[in-house]
């Protein structure tokens, strides 16, 4: 249940970033929705269900954007990696340190990806912007406070409706009065 | 027919009300006779009996109006508030209908210009629109809402009524993915339609192409106009492509540098048509990138 649901969260939020948020085809101010996501799951999830979510969204992601097939599974693999670890290592547990680090994560992760892929295929790729690049971690971070309690809401129907069930078959422990 | 009642009226009173029905009568009958035969004349008397029943009679009027007013003020105001929620409705409802009237004749014009521009060239065409964009900030593509089964294929060029607007770069049955002409892999052989100039136009990634290849010996001014050259069959000949915005002479190499702005307004790109020729694709090399001329 969890995985289907976070991948068609996952899918909704790819399709607004592919309509919605895109003003104009040159349209540089698209908030990165799925990265939010990525984070979410480096923090919050086991690595087994996150990979089955951000899978198949990557591939999504592959087919609808860019040129260069396995871009995207490649930011999306190396976002999570690079946050789960900075999650785990790091001594900024807090949601309050976690949100900003999804941003430093976001640059970091697609500044490698570009460098890769500059060397791999030149004369594809539209010049690196750092001004542009903030505008759009900023506007990662931005969207990950409402984001982040979205799933976190989602995350705990999806366990308490499970919960609920695990809960009715609780035996009280009394076992004269059964 | 009356009846006969117990009570009868007393004599003195029937007197009297004949008396009163006479003296009336006569009364009536003398203002006859004088307003007939009379000299009319509006005598001292009568002015001073009007000017005293003046001052009153403007008083009743105007305590009249006044009350008259009072009270169509009231009842207006009674009303007021049900007239201000309906014309506040019908303001919303002319508001949308002008909205939409403004929508529709954007739209008519849109597509009168892809149809001259469909009707204007012999060439099989497709009408497309855009359903989604790239939304990252290294590529420049849009997706079409056309696919192999409308007869789209790899390689097919986009233009709408004013120019080219890029290449068919994957195709699936039902949808397509179009590289946009400004994209930095894309690159077209153009003409300087003055000076029949051959060059290279790469796209930059921003709302500008960069013409490569003329030569500093050509002559080439802003305000010249690109058009597609034709070779290698995808672009048909003539096509605009933009106007030459930027001419930059450098010391060194045998190159001018040249900026063109496009003729199609990439910011608001909608209604697409899809060129359809047959073309002779190669097998798709290894980096992904479409063929060019």
């Amino acid at each position: 249940m969890f995985v289907l649901i976070f991948f068609l969260l996952g899918l909704l939020l790819i399709i607004l970033q592919t309509t919605v948020f895109m003003i104009n085809p040159v349209w540089n101010g698209a908030p990165d929705l799925y990265f939010i996501l990525v984070a979410y799951l480096a923090y919050r999830h086991d690595l087994f269900r996150s990979l089955i979510v951000l899978f198949p969204l990557a591939m999504i992601f592959d087919v609808l954007s860019g040129l260069v097939l396995g871009m995207y599974p490649a930011l999306f693999i190396l976002g999570y990696f690079l946050l789960k670890v900075m999650s785990d290592r790091l001594p900024v547990r807090e949601s309050f340190y976690q949100v900003p680090m999804i941003g430093v994560g976001y640059l970091l992760v697609n500044w490698l990806v570009y460098v890769c892929m500059s060397f791999a295929v030149p004369s594809m790729l539209v010049p690196w912007s750092w001004p542009i690049m903030f505008m759009r971690a900023a506007l990662v971070v931005l969207f990950s406070f409402p984001l982040f309690r979205l799933f976190e809401f989602v995350n705990r129907r999806i366990e308490g409706k499970f919960t609920g069930f695990y809960k009715g078959r609780l035996r009280s422990g009394n076992r004269y009065r059964e | 027919m009356r009846k006969k009642g117990n009570r009868k009226p007393k004599g003195r009173f029937r007197a009297l009300r004949l008396i009163l029905l006479i003296g009336f009568l006569l009364t009536m009958a003398l203002i006859f006779l004088v307003s007939t035969f009379g000299s009319q004349k509006f005598g001292p008397l009568h002015e001073l009996l009007f000017e005293a029943a003046g001052p009153v009679q403007n008083l009743f009027a105007r305590g009249s109006d006044a009350l008259r007013s009072l009270k169509q003020n009231y009842v207006d105001l009674l009303s007021v508030k049900e007239e201000n929620k309906r014309l506040t409705a019908e303001l919303q409802e002319c508001r949308t209908l002008s909205f939409k009237n403004r929508e529709a004749l954007a739209t008519n014009t849109r597509l009168r210009k892809l149809l001259d521009f469909k009707e204007s060239s012999d060439l099989p065409m497709v009408a497309a629109r855009i359903i989604g964009k790239d939304p990252s900030v290294w590529f420049r593509n849009v997706i079409i809402d056309r696919g192999s089964r409308d007869g789209v294929a790899r390689g097919m060029a986009v233009v709408n009524g004013d120019g080219i607007v890029g290449q068919v770069f994957s195709v699936s049955p039902n949808f397509s993915k179009v590289l946009l002409a400004v994209a930095p892999s894309s690159a077209m052989d153009v003409l300087l339609q003055k000076s029949r100039a051959r060059g290279i136009l790469k796209g930059t990634g921003s709302l500008t192409y960069e013409l490569d290849y003329i030569l500093k010996t050509t002559e080439v001014n802003k305000g010249d106009q690109v058009v597609t050259a034709g070779y290698g069959g995808i672009f048909p000949t003539g096509l605009p492509i933009g106007v030459v915005s930027k001419v930059v002479r450098k010391r060194r190499g045998m190159f001018q540098h040249i900026e063109v702005t496009p003729s199609v307004d990439f910011l608001t790109l909608e209604d697409l048509l899809v060129i359809e020729q047959e073309l002779v694709i190669p097998e798709e090399k290894g980096d992904g990138l479409p063929d060019v001329p």
